[in-house]
C-alpha cells in the first residue's frame, strides 16, 4: 500500500475540510485528545454526533409540522444540535443552526423550514466527507494515526 | 482532616499500590492525594444533557486521572447527593431539561454541600452571573480546552486543600 500517497490524501482532505469551512479549530482540539489508550476517540465522538443529530433533525422536522408550532421547543432542539455540532468543530452546521434560531426568535416558520433543509444538506455532506476521511485514516492504521502527523 | 505536608503525601502516593497516577506526575498527585480521600483519585460529577459534550468532558477528566460520573440533568444530580454520594467537583451545563444548571447549583448548596467545588459550563457567557449567584465556584465558557480544565482543576483543588 502506498502510505505516502495515502498520507498526502489525508492531509489534503483535512485541509480542504477546513478551507471550505466544514470544520474549525475545535476538530483539531478533538484530535489532540486522542491517544494510544483511545485511538478511535475522534471517530467515536463524530459517530455519536451523527447518531444524535439525526434524531434531532427528525424531531425538529416533526415539531415544525405540528400545529401550532412550539417555537420554544424548536429552539431547544436546535440549541442541542448546535451545541454538539460546535463540540466536534462542525462550523457550517453551527452557522446554519444560528440561522434557524434567528428564524425561531422571529417566529418565522418559512425561514425555519428553509433553514432545516439547509441543515439536512450540510449534515449529509459533512457525514459523507468525514466518513471518507476516517476511512482513509483507518487504511493507514493505528501507528500512523498520531495527531501530529496530519498537521 | 488536617492537611498533611506535600512531601508526606508524595511519599504515600509513591507507596500506594493501586494508584493510577504515574510517579512523574508526583507534584500534581500530591495535591490530589491531600484531598479528603487520601489514596483515591479525585471524583467528578458531570451534569450534561448533550451526549457529545458529556463524552468529551468525561474523556478529558479521565486523562487527568479523575474518576468521573455522568448524569443527564439536574434532578439526577440532586438524586445522587440525596443518596449520599460525594464528589470533589461538579460540572454543570446551564440549559438542561427538567432542571437548569444554576437551579441545580442552588439546590446542591441548599442541601448543605458547601465544600464540593461547582463549575458552571455554558456557551452562553451571560450564564456566568446566574451560576455564580446560585453558588458556583467558577464559570468556564464552552468549549473548554484540556489545558484550561487542567489549570482550573489544580486551582480549585488547591483552594479546597487550603480551606480544609
Amino acid at each position: 500500500m502506498d502510505y505516502t500517497n495515502l498520507r498526502r490524501q489525508i492531509i489534503s482532505m483535512k485541509k480542504s475540510l477546513f478551507d471550505q469551512g466544514y470544520l474549525d479549530e475545535q476538530f483539531n482540539q478533538l484530535e489532540e485528545l486522542q491517544d494510544d489508550s483511545s485511538p478511535n476517540f475522534v471517530e467515536e465522538v463524530v459517530a455519536l454526533f451523527f447518531k444524535d443529530s439525526s434524531r434531532l433533525l427528525t424531531n425538529i422536522e416533526q415539531a415544525l409540522e405540528k400545529y401550532p408550532q412550539d417555537f420554544y421547543r424548536l429552539d431547544s432542539l436546535v440549541h442541542q444540535f448546535k451545541g454538539s455540532g460546535s463540540s466536534i468543530g462542525a462550523l457550517r452546521m453551527k452557522n446554519e443552526c444560528s440561522m434557524f434560531k434567528a428564524h425561531c426568535n422571529d417566529r418565522n416558520l418559512e425561514g425555519c423550514r428553509r433553514s432545516l433543509q439547509k441543515m439536512k444538506r450540510e449534515h449529509a455532506t459533512l457525514k459523507q466527507k468525514l466518513e471518507t476521511y476516517f476511512h482513509l485514516l483507518r487504511q493507514v492504521g493505528p501507528p500512523e494515526r498520531a495527531v501530529n502527523s496530519w498537521k | 482532616m488536617a492537611l498533611r505536608p506535600w512531601y508526606a503525601a508524595l511519599k504515600e502516593a509513591a507507596n500506594y499500590q493501586e494508584r493510577k497516577i504515574h510517579v512523574h506526575h508526583h507534584l500534581k498527585s500530591s495535591i490530589f492525594m491531600a484531598s479528603r480521600n487520601q489514596g483515591s483519585a479525585p471524583r467528578a460529577l458531570v451534569v450534561e444533557d448533550i451526549k457529545v459534550d458529556c463524552v468529551i468532558l468525561m474523556h478529558m477528566l479521565h486523562k487527568l486521572n479523575y474518576v468521573a460520573t455522568a448524569v443527564e440533568n439536574g434532578k439526577e444530580a440532586i438524586d445522587l447527593f440525596v443518596e449520599g454520594k460525594t464528589f470533589d467537583i461538579v460540572f454543570l451545563d446551564k440549559d438542561m431539561p427538567i432542571m437548569l444548571g444554576p437551579k441545580t447549583v442552588a439546590k446542591i448548596r441548599a442541601m448543605g454541600a458547601t465544600k464540593v467545588k461547582i463549575v458552571g459550563v455554558s456557551t452562553d457567557f451571560g450564564a456566568r452571573e446566574a451560576f455564580m449567584q446560585a453558588g458556583a465556584d467558577v464559570f468556564v465558557p464552552k468549549l473548554m480546552k484540556l489545558e484550561t480544565l487542567e489549570a482550573m482543576l489544580q486551582v480549585v483543588i488547591s483552594k479546597k486543600n487550603m480551606s480544609s
